[in-house]
């Protein structure tokens, strides 16, 4: 509680730093307007660095400077830290868990003790009360084994998740002090046979008994992560709720013990990795919830659910950064030491490219990370699930490339069962599948962005297609101005510069592309309108260009502070960081340019062809090449 | 240029009396022909001649003008050469007309007499009796009468046979093999092209014809996305099954057989025939009857015809009106829908004119069909049982009026009496075979036939 009120002092300070900072600035200017939107924004906390990517501004305020914990946080984390990575450097056999896909009792009870079933758990629940950003920073080496990482993430990420953020104060202080101490396991049950997203195919129904104590539910759900041992379980299902007098089905929450009975657990799935970790099938049969058991109100769940699914994701980024960080030790001992033609293999320079490739990808991934721990951590209630959704698409499939170079590194040798890259490789695939598919976070990504551009520049554009001279001209004579080479000033660097000047050139390409998404934004406005929503490949390129474009944020942001502040190897993170911002620039302006086409031109129309032609006919239709007709 | 045009008749008479000689058995035609060509050249009028000739490069314009006396003439002349080739056939098919009596045929011909006296007559008999063997499609028919042509003869020797038409008559016969060969859909094989090659040499116009059917041919072959097997499966419970299948044309669908056609004999002795029921249906379809309205009724209608190659089946439909606009609600907007991401954006902006690829098209709508059936026997009764088995997946059929709205369909090609029978064959009334078995190509073929030969016989 201490850690939190500081944090809300120095940070209602610090707001209030940049408040009059910010009029200061502004008093000269005529933009009364504009700064008018902003202090309101400064004041809701309605945190929105992404959003305001897309209608082409920096909202330089909002990740600058990089969030910082204070020094007692820091002993703290030293504090914790250094038990747990004893404990899974010591105590976790990773190949045996994986071997016999279950977690030993003692290893759970070893997490137990170290108070990991409770990390974000307030304190007066029985939890560590533990803030976002050292959650991340534990999930970093709690990723070294995929099977508990994935334990701990359904206990504690989703599972008691409803409880602590949607609960009432009876629920909290029955369940969270035994979820807390991991006398009891959680669960979230959401997934069934016939639902993944779609809320509106959930079968599971609740239905008020006659006495109106209880509700019963009935139904089954799929792919439940701790579905065999937990004891508490968020179960989502479908009730009758009367809404203007009209009856309506709606989505409720409610927390249910398996001591309720009624519940039965499938055969654990055979998995292709995190094999320790237990999923399996849960069916329901008339189980009696009482109904205060129901989180929030009867209908809401909904709501709980999105909730739960967005503030989940952010550990991912530190997750895939704690295991590349591994990676890389275990195989640049490899890559010095193993001799070919007389030399080591560290000298080539494929095999560099892969270090590189892996150094850079875990720096972008822990900038990411911990930039939108950080943003969560501020008081107020910050909505970060876009942020959180941009880490946990770019980490996962970082993550994937990374597991697989690292295995590359050693050839045959990584491939078999005697290095654990194997298994790293198997754990990491579940990354861009689970907690919503990488797709639909793309959707997900690129469509709150696209409404919330949409709803401020919808005057604009309808001015624009009504053929307003004036707007055309300042349209005209902007492009003019870009594509003549006048550079973008976002006020990154320069006098009021928040980034390091030994890394103004990446922050004047992270300008010019920001500038020129705010435009392809507008004009993909323009073209697609609200029919925007169909057209997946755009919205997939403006989810990449959002990511890489965050990504160069954090990067800049981080390693801006690190040579600020003189952190040890600074110079190695902005050379990552100039690195990064290289790729990521021309890997932006491709994409944009390709957004700007229409779809015969940039191959959209094609791809679609062949997939239709494909899946017409449920298979691969080319003739083979050995077959002839005469 | 007429200079040219008269050189090129001269020469090409003297190529015809040429083949006159080789030929013994062509002579008299020949003579014939020697005479007109004199005549028509004397009298400068060049009409008849060039038909002679005409045969691969002339205009349709002089096939018309072609006079009424030679036909008469050279039918009489027909007449004596062919009935000898037709008569061999006529003897074997007293007996059987099969594959291997046809290749005895073509096996005495050959045996008869070394200098195959009178082949082009035979092969042109033999191809119009294909049909009737049933080897038509036979490539290795074809190919063994292509075997026929004695070999190396008719090649051209030099630059100016080669230019000109070097044994007309012969490579017009040839041609005409290869013709019906490609109205069949026979491809040639390298056989073919060996025979030929063989027989007329590079660059004639049988060859010509080889290598246009196999550029073609192979373009062709596939051209076809729904494509029929050659041979259709005999058993009708198959038949329906794949023919359902096809007009489905989704994976989805599945096909039930709801009876299997049998014969019984009840206690009184009578017989009793059940007719094969075959029906399917894809998911998609039971969800929309499931979302029918069952105060409007549902239809079932047929037959409707459905040609495979030569076989015509009959199915029928279960089909309801299109719903009148106000029952059309579209399902509304639930924001709380998608758990991820918004389903629809809150926006007042429309796609921009240059972005709509759609077309405009008018949209007529024909009302849902539920489902297909096949039967061999089209009566209410037995559609009713069909209904029933689709009543057990899709019960909400048990409160949606049906209607049987049943058309004649089948028997009117039939003629009456057939459907009272009780011999069990009620196949064949529905399931119609086209006995006379060239199409249209085929036929065309056939009227061309006697032209050609009049081309050839002057």
């Amino acid at each position: 509680m201490m850690n939190m009120n500081r944090l809300i002092v120095s940070r209602t300070f610090r707001i209030g730093q940049r408040l009059l900072g910010c009029h200061a600035r502004h008093a000269g200017q005529e933009e009364l307007r504009l700064q008018q939107r902003r202090s309101i924004k400064t004041h809701c906390r309605h945190l929105a660095y992404a959003k305001d990517l897309f209608l082409g501004q920096v909202n330089k305020a909002e990740v600058f400077p990089y969030p910082e914990i204070g020094n007692d946080e820091v002993e703290e984390i030293k504090q914790l830290v250094a038990p747990v990575e004893k404990f899974f450097s010591d105590d976790v056999d990773s190949a045996k868990i994986d071997r016999e896909a279950t977690i030993p009792l003692e290893t759970l009870q070893g997490l137990k003790d170290l108070g990991l079933f409770g990390i974000m758990i307030p304190e007066e629940y029985g939890g560590l009360g533990l803030s976002h950003t050292i959650y991340a920073r534990l999930n970093e080496i709690i990723a070294l084994d995929g099977s508990i990482a994935v334990t701990l993430a359904a206990h504690q990420a989703i599972g008691l998740k409803g409880i602590l953020i949607a609960g009432n104060e009876a629920q909290k202080k029955k369940y969270l002090p035994k979820l807390a101490s991991g006398e009891h396991i959680a669960a979230f049950c959401l997934t069934e046979p016939g639902s993944g997203s779609d809320a509106a195919s959930i079968q599971t129904r609740a239905t008020l008994s006659e006495d109106g104590k209880h509700y019963l539910i009935n139904g089954s759900k799929i792919w439940i992560s701790n579905g065999g041992m937990a004891d508490i379980m968020t179960v989502f299902a479908r009730t009758e709720v009367e809404v203007d007098g009209v009856k309506k089905d709606k989505i409720s929450a409610f927390i249910v013990e398996r001591a309720f009975g009624g519940i039965a657990s499938g055969k654990p799935e055979d998995k292709l990795g995190i094999r320790g970790s237990n999923t399996c099938e849960l069916s329901f049969d008339n189980v009696p919830v009482p109904v205060e058991n129901v989180i929030g109100e009867i209908g809401g769940g909904f709501k709980i659910a999105m909730n739960i699914l967005n503030s989940g994701r952010f550990s991912m980024g530190s997750s895939c950064a704690g295991m590349i960080k591994k990676l890389i030790e275990l195989t640049s001992e490899y890559a010095a030491t193993r001799k070919q033609f007389n030399k080591s293999l560290s000298e080539f320079g494929m095999i560099q490219e892969k270090f590189a490739m892996m150094a850079l990808n875990a720096f972008v991934m822990e900038s990411m990370a911990y930039l939108t721990a950080g943003m969560m951590d501020r008081p107020g209630v910050p909505d970060c699930s876009l942020e959180a959704a941009m880490v946990k698409v770019f980490s996962s499939e970082g993550g994937w490339i990374c597991v697989s170079e690292a295995l590359q590194v050693l050839g045959g040798l990584g491939y078999t069962k005697n290095y654990p890259f194997e298994r790293f490789v198997r754990d990491c695939r579940i990354l861009p599948i689970f907690e919503g598919t990488n797709e639909i976070l793309r959707m997900y990504i690129a469509l709150t962005g696209m409404q919330y551009a949409g709803k401020i520049l919808t005057g604009k554009i309808k001015e624009m297609k009504k053929g307003n001279i004036g707007l055309a001209i300042g349209m005209v004579s902007k492009k003019l101005r870009t594509s003549l080479g006048a550079s973008v000033d976002l006020g990154l660097t320069g006098k009021d510069g928040v980034v390091h000047p030994s890394m103004e050139d990446s922050a004047k390409k992270l300008e010019q592309n920001v500038s020129l998404f705010g435009s392809t934004v507008e004009s993909l406005l323009y073209r697609y309108g609200k029919t925007i929503v169909d057209e997946q490949l755009v919205l997939k390129r403006v989810a990449d260009v959002l990511i890489h474009m965050y990504a160069m944020t954090a990067v800049l942001s981080r390693a801006s502070r690190s040579i600020s502040i003189g952190l040890r190897n600074h110079d190695h993170e902005v050379l990552l960081a100039n690195t990064f911002c290289n790729d990521a620039f021309f890997k932006n302006n491709y994409w944009m340019v390709q957004l700007q086409k229409h779809s015969p031109e940039n191959n959209d129309a094609n791809i679609k062809k062949i997939a239709k032609q494909v899946l017409e006919n449920r298979a691969y239709i080319c003739s083979h090449p050995l077959e002839r007709t005469y | 240029m007429k200079g040219s045009r008269c050189l090129h008749q001269l020469k090409s008479l003297r190529l015809l009396s040429h083949a006159g000689r080789l030929l013994p058995a062509a002579a008299g035609d020949n003579g014939a022909l020697f005479r007109l060509h004199s005549s028509s050249l004397l009298g400068g009028s060049q009409c008849p001649q060039r038909e002679v000739l005409r045969h691969f490069h002339s205009s349709p314009a002089c096939t018309k003008s072609q006079p009424a006396r030679f036909v008469q003439e050279e039918d009489k002349t027909r007449d004596k050469s062919l009935v000898a080739h037709d008569d061999l056939f006529e003897q074997v098919a007293k007996e059987t007309k099969t594959k291997a009596t046809f290749n005895k045929v073509i096996d005495v011909y050959t045996k008869r007499d070394i200098r195959r006296r009178g082949h082009v007559e035979f092969i042109y008999a033999a191809l119009k009796k294909m049909p009737e063997f049933g080897v038509e499609k036979d490539l290795t028919v074809y190919n063994k009468l292509l075997d026929v042509f004695p070999k190396e003869v008719f090649v051209p020797q030099n630059f100016i046979q080669r230019m000109f038409n070097h044994y007309p008559r012969q490579q017009e016969c040839g041609v005409q093999l290869l013709e019906q060969m490609e109205s069949y859909g026979i491809m040639p094989n390298i056989e073919t092209k060996v025979l030929l090659v063989q027989i007329f040499g590079e660059k004639t116009h049988p060859m010509r014809k080889y290598q246009r059917i196999m550029y073609w041919f192979p373009r062709f072959m596939h051209a076809n996305p729904f494509p029929i097997p050659k041979q259709l499966p005999e058993d009708p419970v198959d038949l329906a099954r794949f023919s359902l299948t096809r007009m489905a044309n989704d994976w989805d669908a599945k096909v039930t057989v709801y009876q299997l056609p049998c014969t019984d004999i009840t206690d009184s002795g009578a017989e009793v025939t059940l007719p094969h029921i075959v029906g399917i249906q894809s998911p998609s379809q039971m969800e929309a009857l499931a979302k029918h309205n069952p105060c409007r009724p549902v239809f079932v209608e047929g037959p409707f015809p459905l040609w495979m190659r030569k076989t015509c089946v009959y199915y029928y439909v279960l089909r309801a009106d299109p719903a009148p606009p106000e029952e059309k609600i579209e399902e509304p907007y639930d924001p709380e829908r998608c758990l991820m991401y918004p389903l629809q954006l809150d926006l007042d902006l429309d796609r921009d004119l240059g972005d709509d690829e759609s077309f405009d098209v008018e949209d007529l709508d024909e009302g849902p069909v539920f489902a297909m059936c096949m039967t061999s026997q089209g009566d209410q009764a037995t559609l009713n049982q069909w209904i029933s088995g689709l009543q057990q997946s899709n019960p909400i059929l048990g409160q949606i009026p049906t209607l049987f709205r049943l058309g004649a369909g089948p028997r009117e090609l039939q003629g009456v009496g057939d459907t009272d029978s009780t011999s069990g064959t009620w196949f064949p009334s529905h399931v119609h075979k086209e006995e006379a078995d060239p199409g249209e190509d085929a036929e065309a073929v056939v009227e061309e036939e006697p032209r050609r030969s009049q081309g050839v016989k002057q």
